[in-house]
C-alpha cells in the first residue's frame, strides 16, 4: 500500500480505520491521482476541476492533505518536465552551434527573436495553467480546513510556501535540462534588441532635440539625479513602444522561470558589448574632438533609458509576479514598483549608470593608451583626446597601465635607428606637453620620458638637434608645419615668465599667511612616484631642462650653440643680428650670463663690424676724392663688408687657403690698412675663405648673378680670361688641392657653367659654356637672379664643429690614460723588484693583483703581463733570467 | 754640532707635513680604536703614492701576501760615506697605525752610529716622536738622511760614532761590512 510510506502522523489515523474505511480511502485516492493527472493533461481545459476538489476534500477529511499536496507536486513536475521544458528547449535546437548566431542577419534575428517569443509564452502559459492548478488544490486545502474548524485557514505562509517549491521546481528542471548555448542565445537576442534600440533612440534623439531643444529634454548628464519629469516623458514614449514591451515579457518570463541572474547577465553583457562598440566607433581614431561627453550622453539615452524602461515595465508587473523569484545578484537592480511615486531614481539605476560609466571610461582609456602615440605625434591638435584620458585616467586610477603601454610604443616605433633626432625631440617635447596635461605632478613623465632622454644620449646629432630647435624659428622656417623651432623658442619666452613668478615664489620671506595658504594646498605624491627621484619641487616640469636634461650639461649645449651662432654670423652679409640678440637673451636668462659670454662677445663683435665697416667707408670717402676708382673693373671698397672677429671668443675656424684674384685681393689689404690706421695697434687677419661673395656673370646673351663662397667666386674668375682650365692647373691657381676642387666645381656644372670633359691623361678639364644649352637641368632663367649660398653643399663648415673638437680631446686623453697606466704598472713593477731583488712572473702577477689597486687597477691577464715585462725587457729595463725578472742596473 | 744635526734630521720630514701634524695628534686620543678596513687602506694609497712619486734612492714595498710588512731599500746619499750603497729594510705595520709607529729595521748590515748589530736603528720619529702624519715616504727619506747625518750624542754603534770623524776610515769599514742580500 502506498500509504504506508507516508509520514509518521499517519498512522494513528490507519489505526483507527477499519476494512471498509480502507477501501473506501483506497477507491477516493486512486480517484484523486486520476483527476489530478486529468487535470494536469488537460492542457487548460479545467473542466475536471469539481471532480478533483470532491476528492481532495475526501481524502483531506481522511487526513491526507500533506500527501495529497506532494503527489500533487510530483506529478505537476513530471508533467513539466515532459511537456514544458523538452518543447522549451526544442526550439532553440536551431541555435546549437555558436556559429548560426555570429552571423549578423536580419532575417536570422527576427526568426530568433520570434522563436523566443513563442517558447517563452508557451511555457510561461503552462506554467500559468500549473499555477491555476495549484492555486485550485489550495483553493480545497482551504476550504477542507474551514470546515474542520472555522477559525483554521489555509496561512498564507503556507501558500507561500507551497509556491516557492513549485518555482523551485520549474527552475531546477529547466536548469537540469539546460542546453549550454542557451545564455548565448539570450546574449544574442538582447544584443539585437539593443541595437535596434539604439538605432531608434538616435532617430529619436534627433527628432527630438530638432522639436524641442529648450523643453528640459536634454538630460542632465553631470547631475546623477533624473528630472522625473523628463524621464516621464521618456517612458511614456518608450511604454508605447513596442520593442521594450517586449523585451520585457522576455526578461519577466526569465525571471518567473527562475533565470533572473541569466537574464540579467544577459542582457548585461549585451549593453557591455554595445558600450564598446559605441565607444570605439565614437573615438575612433579622431582626436581632434572630446568624446566623453557624447558617450556619456549615449549611456544616458540608450543603455540607461533601456534599463529604465525595463525596470519601470518589470516594477509594473511585479504583482504579477510570484513572490519569491529566485536569487537576485548583489548588483542587480532592484525593481521597485514604489520608485513611480517617492520620484527618486532607483538605486538600481544609479548603481547602472556607475557601472556603465565606469566601463565607458576605462574603454575609452585603453582605446587611448593604445594610440597614445599617434595622439601626441599630432599633439596640439589632439589636446581634446587628452584631456579625455586625463579625465579618464582620474576616474580608473589606471595610470601604470599608460606608463608601461606608452613607453612600449615609443621603443617600437620612435626610438629606433630609422627615426630622425628632430622627431624624436619634437615627439619628446610633445610628450613632455602632453602628459603635463595629464599628470601636472610629473611623476609620469619622468617615466615616460627616460627612455627617450636615454636613446637621445646615444646620438650623436642630439645636440646640434636641439640648438637648432632652440634657435631657428624666430627667422621661421613657414615649410614646416610641425613648427618644432618655434616650439622651442616658445618654452624659451614661457620661460622667462615662469621665472619671475617662481622667483615670487621661492621668496623666503613670505608671510605666514602665504605658507599657510601652499601647506593647505599640498597633496601627496600619486603613489606610483618614486621617492628616489626626489620631492615634486624638483620635478616641476619645465621643458628646458628637460632637455637640457637630455646631454647632461648645459656646457655641452652652449658650446654647440655657440658653434652654430658662429656659422650663422659668418653667413651673414647684413649686419642684421636682432633674432639672435633676442634669442641669446633668453638663453642667458636660462642659462646664465656668465656660460654665455662668450655668444655675447661673438654678437658684439657683429655690432662692433657693422660700426667700424662705415667708419672705414667714411674716412675712404672722404680721401677718395683724388682717387675715384680704387680697383679695377668697378670694384671698390663700397662692395665691400667685413666681419671682424675676436677670434679668442670665437670657436676654432677652419682655415684654408685660398688664391683670390689679385684685385680683390687689393682691396681686401686696402680695407686692412684702413682698419690699421683706425684702430692702431689692431691688425686685420683675413680668413679668405669665408664669407660670401656675391657675384654676376655676363655672357653675350645673359647675366646670371650668384651668392657663393669665396671658393666658387675664386674658382670661376679663373675662367674670365681662360676659358679651359685642367683641373689641376686650376688647383694650383686657386690654391686648393685637386680633390677639393673637383668636389667643389660641381657647383658651376651643375648650373651649366661649366662643362666637364675628361682627357686621355686622365685629368678632368674645364670649359666655361658660353651660350646656355636649354635642358631645364638649370633651372636658370634668363637674365634671372639667383640666390643661392653654396656653402654647404658637402656639409662642410667653416666653424670646426662640437664634435670634431671633442674628438680630438678624447683622443689625446685616451692615450695619455692608457700611457699612465702603462707606467703606474711600470713603476709598481719597479718597485716590487727593487726591493725584492728578483721576481718570477706568476709572482709579479699575484703582487700586481693584491696591490695596484687604483684609479685604473691593474686589469691585465698573465700573458698581458708577459709581453709587458717583455716589452720592458726589449727596453732594457728589465732582464730575465732563468724565469726570474731583475731590474737592469 | 750634534743637536744642530738633529734638529736637521726632524725638520726634514715635517717641512712638508707641518700643518697637519698637530690635527693629527688630536685625532690620535679620539679614534683610538681604528678598523683594519682604514689602515689597509691608509697603506694602500702610501703604497701608490710612494709608487708614483718615484723618488730616487728610496722605495718600499709590501710582500706578497701581508700588506703590514714591507720590504724597503734605500741608497746612500751621493757625496756621503754610504754613497753607492743599497740598505734593505723591513718595516712592519702596527695594527694601529698610522697612530703608532711601523717598526723599521736594517736587513743589511749597516755600519752606522744609530745602527746596532740587530739592525734597529735609533731614531726619534720611530720612537716617542712618532706622528701619524709621517707616513712610509718620510720615514724612509729621514733614515736615508740619518745615514749621513747621525746623532753622534746617543750612538747604539760606539765605533761607527768614534769613526764618524775620519770619513776615510769609515767608508773602508761600510765597505767591509757591506754585505748585499741576494
Amino acid at each position: 500500500m502506498e500509504e504506508s510510506s507516508s509520514s509518521m502522523c499517519n498512522f494513528s489515523v490507519l489505526e483507527s480505520m477499519n476494512e471498509k474505511s480502507i477501501g473506501e480511502m483506497e477507491d477516493s485516492w486512486n480517484a484523486f491521482c486520476l483527476a489530478t493527472e486529468a487535470l494536469h493533461g488537460a492542457d487548460g481545459d479545467l473542466s475536471f476541476a469539481s471532480d478533483f476538489v470532491a476528492h481532495v476534500r475526501v481524502l483531506c477529511s481522511l487526513g491526507l492533505e500533506s500527501l495529497i499536496v506532494e503527489h500533487f507536486l510530483c506529478s505537476m513536475e513530471e508533467t513539466f518536465e515532459k511537456n514544458g521544458a523538452s518543447k522549451f528547449w526544442k526550439h532553440f535546437d536551431a541555435y546549437t552551434n555558436p556559429a548560426v548566431l555570429e552571423m549578423d542577419d536580419a532575417d536570422q534575428q527576427q526568426e530568433l527573436q520570434d522563436v523566443l517569443h513563442r517558447a517563452l509564452e508557451e511555457l510561461s502559459s503552462d506554467k500559468q495553467y500549473q499555477e491555476k492548478c495549484l492555486l485550485m488544490l489550495v483553493h480545497a486545502l482551504d476550504m477542507c480546513r474551514q470546515i474542520k474548524s472555522k477559525e483554521q485557514t489555509y496561512s498564507d505562509a503556507e501558500r507561500n510556501h507551497l509556491f516557492s517549491k513549485y518555482q523551485l521546481t520549474v527552475f531546477s528542471v529547466l536548469m537540469a535540462s539546460l542546453p549550454r548555448h542557451f545564455p548565448d542565445v539570450l546574449q544574442w537576442y538582447f544584443k539585437g534588441r539593443l541595437e535596434e534600440l539604439s538605432a531608434m533612440m538616435a532617430t529619436n534623439c534627433e527628432n527630438e532635440n530638432g522639436l524641442q531643444e529648450n523643453d528640459g529634454m536634454d538630460l542632465d548628464y553631470k547631475g546623477r539625479e533624473m528630472d522625473i519629469d523628463e524621464t516621464h516623458h521618456q517612458i511614456a514614449n518608450l511604454g508605447n513602444n513596442k520593442l521594450i514591451r517586449n523585451i520585457g515579457v522576455v526578461v519577466r518570463d526569465l525571471r518567473n522561470l527562475g533565470f533572473t541572474s541569466m537574464a540579467e547577465d544577459a542582457y548585461a553583457s549585451a549593453i557591455f558589448l554595445l558600450l564598446k562598440a559605441k565607444v570605439h566607433e565614437l573615438a575612433g581614431d579622431e582626436f581632434r574632438f572630446s568624446v566623453l561627453e557624447s558617450i556619456k550622453g549615449w549611456i544616458q539615452a540608450v543603455p540607461l533609458q533601456f534599463l529604465h524602461a525595463l525596470l519601470a515595465y518589470l516594477g509594473d508587473s511585479k504583482s504579477n509576479e510570484s513572490p519569491a523569484s529566485g536569487q537576485k545578484s548583489p548588483l542587480a537592480s532592484h525593481p521597485s514598483s514604489r520608485y513611480y511615486r517617492t520620484g527618486t531614481p532607483p538605486e538600481g539605476l544609479v548603481r547602472w549608470q556607475l557601472r556603465l560609466e565606469y566601463f565607458a571610461y576605462e574603454t575609452l582609456q585603453d582605446l587611448r593608451i593604445a594610440k597614445l602615440f599617434e595622439i601626441i605625434v599630432d599633439y596640439p591638435d589632439s589636446s581634446p583626446a587628452i584631456e579625455d584620458l586625463k579625465q579618464c585616467l582620474e576616474y580608473t586610477g589606471q595610470h601604470t597601465k599608460l606608463v608601461d603601454s606608452f613607453i612600449a610604443a615609443l621603443k617600437y616605433r620612435l626610438l629606433t635607428a630609422g627615426a630622425s633626432t628632430t622627431d624624436i625631440l619634437h615627439q619628446y617635447v610633445s610628450t613632455i606637453k602632453a602628459l603635463r596635461t595629464i599628470d601636472p605632478a610629473g611623476v609620469f613623465l619622468e617615466a615616460v620620458g627616460e627612455p627617450i632622454r636615454e636613446y637621445l644620449r646615444g646620438r650623436k646629432d642630439t645636440i646640434k638637434c636641439i640648438v637648432t630647435m632652440l634657435t631657428d624659428g624666430a627667422g621661421g622656417n613657414p615649410s614646416g608645419p610641425g613648427n618644432t623651432g618655434d616650439s622651442l623658442l616658445e618654452e624659451l619666452n614661457r620661460d622667462e615668465e615662469n621665472q619671475e613668478n617662481s622667483s615670487l615664489d621661492d621668496d623666503v620671506n613670505t608671510d605666514d599667511k602665504q605658507t599657510w595658504i601652499n601647506a593647505q594646498n599640498w597633496e601627496p605624491d600619486p603613489v606610483e612616484a618614486d621617492p628616489l627621484k626626489g620631492g615634486r619641487h624638483r620635478r616641476k616640469v619645465d621643458i628646458l631642462a628637460m632637455i637640457v636634461g637630455i646631454i647632461g650639461s648645459k656646457d655641452q649645449l652652449v658650446n654647440e650653440y655657440r658653434v652654430m651662432l658662429a656659422e650663422k654670423l659668418l653667413n651673414k652679409s647684413d649686419y642684421d643680428i636682432d633674432s639672435e640678440i633676442r634669442t641669446l637673451e633668453l638663453l642667458k636668462i636660462h642659462f646664465g650670463e656668465s656660460s654665455m659670454q662668450k655668444c655675447e662677445i661673438m654678437l658684439n663683435d657683429l655690432i662692433d663690424s657693422k660700426r667700424t665697416n662705415t667708419n672705414i667707408k667714411a674716412t675712404i670717402k672722404q680721401q677718395s676724392q683724388p682717387v675715384p676708382d680704387i680697383g679695377d673693373e668697378g670694384l671698390s671698397l663700397e662692395d665691400l663688408n667685413a666681419t671682424i672677429i675676436s677670434s679668442n671668443f670665437w670657436p676654432p675656424i677652419q682655415d684654408e687657403p685660398l688664391n683670390i684674384p689679385g684685385a680683390v685681393d687689393q682691396l681686401l689689404s686696402d680695407y686692412a690698412n684702413k682698419f690699421n690706421e683706425i684702430k692702431t695697434p689692431r691688425k686685420l687677419l683675413w680668413k679668405k675663405n669665408l664669407g660670401t661673395v656675391k657675384l654676376e656673370l655676363q655672357f653675350e646673351d645673359r647675366t646670371l648673378q650668384f651668392s657663393v663662397t669665396p671658393l666658387h667666386a675664386s674658382i670661376i674668375s679663373q675662367f674670365q680670361d681662360q676659358t679651359s682650365w685642367t683641373s689641376k692647373d686650376l688647383a694650383a691657381a686657386v690654391g686648393v688641392p685637386v680633390d677639393i676642387l673637383n668636389r667643389r666645381i660641381y657647383f658651376w656644372i651643375n648650373k651649366g657653367i661649366l662643362a666637364e670633359s675628361v682627357q686621355d691623361s686622365g685629368d678632368h678639364k674645364f670649359t666655361l659654356v658660353d651660350v646656355l644649352v636649354e635642358d631645364g637641368r638649370t633651372g636658370v632663367n634668363n637674365g634671372g637672379c639667383e640666390e643661392l649660398l653654396a656653402r654647404d653643399e658637402d656639409g662642410e663648415s667653416s666653424v670646426a664643429s662640437v664634435e670634431d673638437q671633442l674628438r680630438k680631446e678624447m683622443t689625446v686623453y685616451e692615450s695619455t690614460k692608457i700611457v699612465m697606466k702603462k707606467q703606474i704598472l711600470q713603476k709598481f713593477i719597479t718597485g716590487m723588484l727593487t726591493n725584492f731583488g728578483s721576481m718570477a712572473l706568476d709572482r709579479i702577477h699575484n703582487t700586481l693583483k693584491m696591490f695596484c689597486i687604483g684609479d685604473p687597477p691593474y686589469d691585465k691577464s698573465l700573458q698581458q703581463l708577459q709581453s709587458f715585462l717583455g716589452g720592458l725587457v726589449a727596453e732594457e729595463r728589465l732582464e730575465l733570467r732563468d724565469g726570474m725578472y731583475f731590474l737592469k742596473k | 754640532m750634534a743637536t744642530v744635526n738633529n734638529h736637521h734630521q726632524d725638520s726634514n720630514p715635517n717641512t712638508n707635513t707641518a700643518a697637519p701634524v698637530t690635527s693629527a695628534k688630536q685625532t690620535v686620543t679620539v679614534a683610538k680604536t681604528v678598523d683594519t678596513q682604514s689602515v689597509l687602506k691608509r697603506l694602500q694609497s702610501e703604497l701608490m703614492a710612494l709608487m708614483m712619486s718615484g723618488e730616487a734612492g728610496i722605495s718600499a714595498f709590501p710582500e706578497e701576501d701581508n700588506i703590514f710588512n714591507w720590504k724597503g731599500t734605500i741608497c746612500g746619499i751621493k757625496d756621503t760615506v754610504f754613497e753607492g750603497m743599497e740598505y734593505k729594510l723591513s718595516l712592519s705595520f702596527p695594527c694601529d697605525y698610522p697612530f703608532k709607529a711601523p717598526k723599521v729595521k736594517f736587513e743589511t748590515s749597516c755600519f752606522h752610529p744609530n745602527v746596532d748589530v740587530h739592525g734597529n736603528i735609533c731614531l726619534d720619529i720611530l720612537q716617542d716622536k712618532w706622528s701619524s702624519a709621517y707616513d712610509v715616504r718620510t720615514i724612509l727619506l729621514s733614515i736615508q738622511s740619518l745615514l749621513g747625518e747621525p746623532n753622534i750624542s746617543s750612538p747604539l754603534n760606539t765605533q761607527a760614532a768614534s769613526l764618524w770623524t775620519n770619513p776615510e776610515e769609515y767608508r773602508k769599514m761600510v765597505e767591509k761590512l757591506y754585505k748585499p742580500s741576494a
